[in-house]
């Protein structure tokens, strides 16, 4: 069906702008306001939530017409969501959905970005997303962790492309294994059998691509007799949760986030964080751990003709609203000497880091433009540290931060755990 | 339809190659019209220089803000103002904040609440310009139209810079009608066109008093928001009446003395709309709430400046529904409920849920006048809509209309909606044929219509106002490049 099942949601666009900005109640003042960082630095309201839909149902309608403008609108998007939580307050309708089959569709049709089909092609090439820089399993040399191919394990860690070759990421990695056996986990990693979740590849609108790597991964986890994955970062951990269930590929697989998991450890008291930190943070929800983590919810029916938009049986909207928000907050505040203190744009209405949709790729200076601003409200609390809870976020604030000069440090979440439980 | 090399290469001079885009690409997304062009500017220069050049090209333009829907002449230029979102000013002494055309409603709330003060949030909704003229939920005592625009910076359709009232004689934005020009009947009438020709590119709006706290205790994740407390000395109830004759009775007396912070009559399908995340729960919600409700009714905010002055309030409150035979609806005394229509009709000034979201859009006819007059019309338009209902063209909503006083008169504006599916042809063109015949009858039976499109209906009930509008119009507008409008929207 692709775009064309989402005629009617389109359609339903008012115009009213409110996907531009942070959900109405939670304006506290003239700054931090903006929720979509691509109308935010386009300006053209075709770069927005509601532009975005407006342009796809005139393109049902009067058939598909590529310019130059029009692809620079579709790959200038992070693919983040947040216009379909401030949409999705009020109204009842598809917001991101439609956006993603739009730009399926301008793969499908050929009408790619050539950054992104250079990242695409390394995929096909490497099974990663990132250029190999060694064996994929490399940052694990040394510590002992088992080969969940070979060995029993319960859990698999899924360490990810990003971090098992960035070597200034590599850290992430050893920390996340080095927490999973402080707390006596059985794990294992597939090491250099580890290929891509295929969840950037989708967002990018390549989902054959996508699928291919669901189906791989999931055949290695059902030959493995795996039953729990843990991924530290959030690409990752929406891939496998949501997008491998949306596809029907994940079956009864359960899927956690390290932050999910560490909280899980601690409050069984497997985990013990007890020496102090001593930092002042501020947290940044990853898109697709937050809005984008909540579960997929299973829907097939059809519009009841009359003057509502509802539906036999009737639809649930993922609005953001089960996001996995609580969990790494928890886990910050059980660290000894760390103190938290939340930026304007949280939870389910937090600001992108920049790295999404394949705008890291496509137009770096975007990327880095929207990371800035994020660095920009993350100082305003006056915290020492932004913490996140995903390798392509740290990335991305890194590079901010370089480029700026901030003081701002950025950690991820497992760095601070380990430090406090090593 | 497209600019020429020149004329486009004259405009990108002015704002940038950046801010200007012809591609017809982009044009469904503003409003589905093919526009010669989208401007960005970002400050008064930059509109009068393009303004000038619209007078040089004979290019019609049209200014917009966040939007909505609207209608659009096709071959103009659209002049979308979201670089100009700065808030220059907030004068608690005077209590007046001077913004640009950008600055959402919520944003100046935000910010004003924290200083103890607050604004009239536009019917439309608090994600619309601060700028926006009209009527809102806190019309009682923050009143409406042309009474919160003070001075005001207005590049003319000629593109001259004009600066109103106090403003015209000194830097100061505290009055619009002096010393200095005073253009209020051009600037910020509420007789139809009502909208200027031209673009205001600042404006001073007036503020009110605020009694409650910097910022309301929200929690929850969207939509489920609500409040962790409601504030001190705040109460939001919903009583209902055995006839409209007494809910009318009520309302004027609690007009008269002066005791809510916000009376809105609404019906019980706009209450259900408001406390609902979906269609569907609304519709079980509206039909709920309809059987414990005696008969029509409205909504109240009290505010206290103190324990003792909130308890005052309530007490007369209390005592004049009371004496009107009025019931409160237990179900929203729920302080989970109440919290939620607290933030509702004071941050969002409702609007998308209770217009758009059940069919996508809707179809209003406003009417100012005196309130117990204008709910008569009202009554006969929502009978109107009974046929409608019945063929499930529109949304049931039990015919209902809504309205309110102004200033704690009996003067207010009534307003009834049909909520529509847009795509469905029969159920439009319905609408369209009810609209027609109401609005006419609203001018038959003389009632102050508020429709586009219909000045000389009104004019000639008004003096033969749009003559004189007309003429006017052709003295500010020669080369007509600002036919509509749309200084304010």
């Amino acid at each position: 069906m692709g775009l064309e099942q989402y005629k009617g949601d389109m359609e339903m666009c008012c115009r009213c702008s409110t996907c531009k900005f942070i959900p109405m109640q939670r304006v506290s003042g003239h700054d931090f306001v903006n929720v979509c960082p691509s109308i935010s630095r386009f300006n053209f309201h075709s770069y927005s939530g509601g532009g975005r839909l407006n342009i796809g149902a005139a393109m049902l309608r009067d058939g598909f017409q590529y310019t130059d403008r029009l692809l620079d609108i579709v790959y200038n998007c992070q693919m983040c969501g947040a216009c379909g939580v401030s949409c999705n307050y009020a109204m009842d309708m598809e917001v991101l959905e439609p956006i993603q089959e739009f730009r399926i569709r301008c793969v499908a049709d050929g009408k790619t970005h050539p950054a992104l089909d250079k990242a695409i092609a390394g995929l096909r090439a490497h099974g990663s997303m990132v250029p190999p820089t060694g064996k994929r399993g490399d940052w694990a040399i040394g510590l002992g962790l088992k080969d969940a191919t070979r060995e029993k394990v319960d859990v698999l860690y899924h360490a990810g492309c990003l971090t098992s070759y960035d070597p200034s990421l590599q850290k992430l990695a050893r920390a996340t294994a080095k927490i999973l056996q402080k707390a006596g986990v059985n794990f294992g990693i597939a090491g250099d059998a580890e290929i891509c979740c295929g969840g950037r590849a989708y967002q990018m609108g390549y989902q054959e691509d996508f699928l291919r790597q669901a189906r791989e991964n999931m055949a290695l986890i059902k030959q493995a007799g795996i039953k729990t994955v843990v991924t530290a970062c959030a690409e990752g951990y929406q891939a496998f949760k949501v997008l491998y269930d949306k596809f029907k590929l994940r079956g009864d697989l359960e899927v956690l986030h390290i932050s999910e998991f560490v909280d899980r450890l601690i409050q069984e008291g497997r985990l013990k964080p007890r020496k102090k930190v001593g930092l002042s943070v501020t947290y940044h929800d990853p898109c697709r751990l937050g809005r984008l983590g909540e579960p997929w919810v299973h829907w097939e029916g059809k519009k009841v003709p009359g003057d509502r938009f509802v539906f036999d049986p009737p639809k649930t909207y993922r609005r953001g609203t089960h996001g996995v928000y609580d969990p790494p907050r928890n886990v910050l505040k059980s660290l000894p000497g760390v103190t938290l203190t939340e930026m304007t744009r949280i939870k389910e209405y937090a600001w992108c880091c920049g790295a999404g949709g394949g705008v890291s790729e496509s137009n770096p200076e975007f990327a880095q433009w929207t990371a800035r601003e994020r660095i920009r409200e993350a100082e305003s609390t006056g915290a020492e540290a932004l913490v996140t809870a995903c390798s392509w976020c740290e990335k991305a604030f890194d590079e901010a931060i370089r480029e700026t000069g901030s003081a701002l440090k950025v950690y991820d979440i497992v760095e601070l755990v380990e430090a406090a439980i090593s | 339809m497209a600019l020429s090399k020149d004329v486009y290469r004259a405009f990108e001079d002015v704002v940038g190659a950046e801010y200007i885009c012809d591609d017809p690409v982009i044009m469904p997304s503003y409003h589905q019209t093919e526009f010669a062009a989208v401007l960005l500017p970002q400050n008064t220069a930059e509109v009068q220089a393009i303004i000038r050049l619209c007078n040089k090209f004979s290019l019609p333009f049209r200014p917009v803000c966040t939007g909505w829907t609207g209608k659009f002449a096709k071959g103009s230029l659209y002049l979308d103002l979201r670089r100009m979102n700065r808030i220059i000013e907030i004068n608690e002494k005077n209590m007046y904040a001077v913004v640009e055309p950008y600055v959402i409603s919520a944003q100046l709330q935000a910010e004003l609440m924290k200083g103890g003060l607050h604004l009239n949030v536009k019917g439309a909704g608090s994600n619309c310009s601060a700028m926006l003229r009209g009527h809102g939920h806190l019309d009682q005592t923050t009143s409406g139209d042309d009474r919160n625009h003070l001075a005001i910076e207005w590049v003319t359709p000629a593109g001259e810079i004009v600066r109103s009232g106090s403003l015209g004689s000194s830097d100061e934005w505290f009055c619009g009608d002096g010393p200095g020009p005073s253009l209020r009947s051009i600037l910020t009438s509420a007789v139809p066109p009502g909208v200027t020709p031209g673009v205001f590119t600042k404006a001073a709006m007036k503020v009110y008093h605020w009694p409650g706290p910097a910022k309301f205790p929200i929690q929850g994740v969207s939509p489920n928001y609500s409040l962790s407390e409601i504030p001190p000395n705040f109460m939001a109830r919903y009583y209902s009446f055995p006839s409209v004759a007494k809910m009318f009775e009520a309302e004027n007396k609690i007009g008269e003395s002066e005791i809510a912070f916000e009376l809105m009559g609404f019906n019980v399908a706009m209450v259900a709309a408001n406390i609902t995340t979906s269609n569907e729960e609304e519709e079980e919600t509206f039909r709920r709430l309809s059987r414990e409700v005696q008969g029509p009714g409205f909504f109240v905010i009290v505010a206290g400046n103190s324990a003792a002055d909130f308890a005052y309030k309530r007490r007369v409150l209390e005592h004049i529904v009371a004496e009107a035979g009025g019931k409160s609806l237990a179900s929203l005394e729920d302080p989970r409920l109440e919290g939620i229509l607290l933030c509702q009709c004071i941050r969002i000034s409702a609007s998308i849920r209770e217009t758009f979201r059940p069919g996508g859009m809707f179809s209003s006819i406003p009417v100012m006048g005196q309130r117990d007059l204008t709910i008569q019309w009202a009554i006969g338009a929502g009978k109107a809509k009974e046929p409608l209902i019945a063929k499930g063209l529109i949304v049931d909503d039990g015919g209902a209309f809504f309205g309110w006083g102004v200033e704690q008169g009996h003067l207010g504006k009534t307003e009834i909606f049909c909520k529509f599916d847009p795509q469905n042809p029969e159920a439009k063109a319905a609408v369209e044929a009810w609209h027609k015949e109401q609005s006419t009858r609203a001018f038959k039976e003389r009632y102050f219509a508020l429709l586009a499109g219909q000045d000389e209906e009104i004019g000639r009930g008004l003096s033969n106002y749009h003559i004189w509008w007309n003429e006017i119009q052709k003295e500010l507008d020669p080369n007509r490049v600002s036919p509509e409008g749309g200084a304010l929207v």
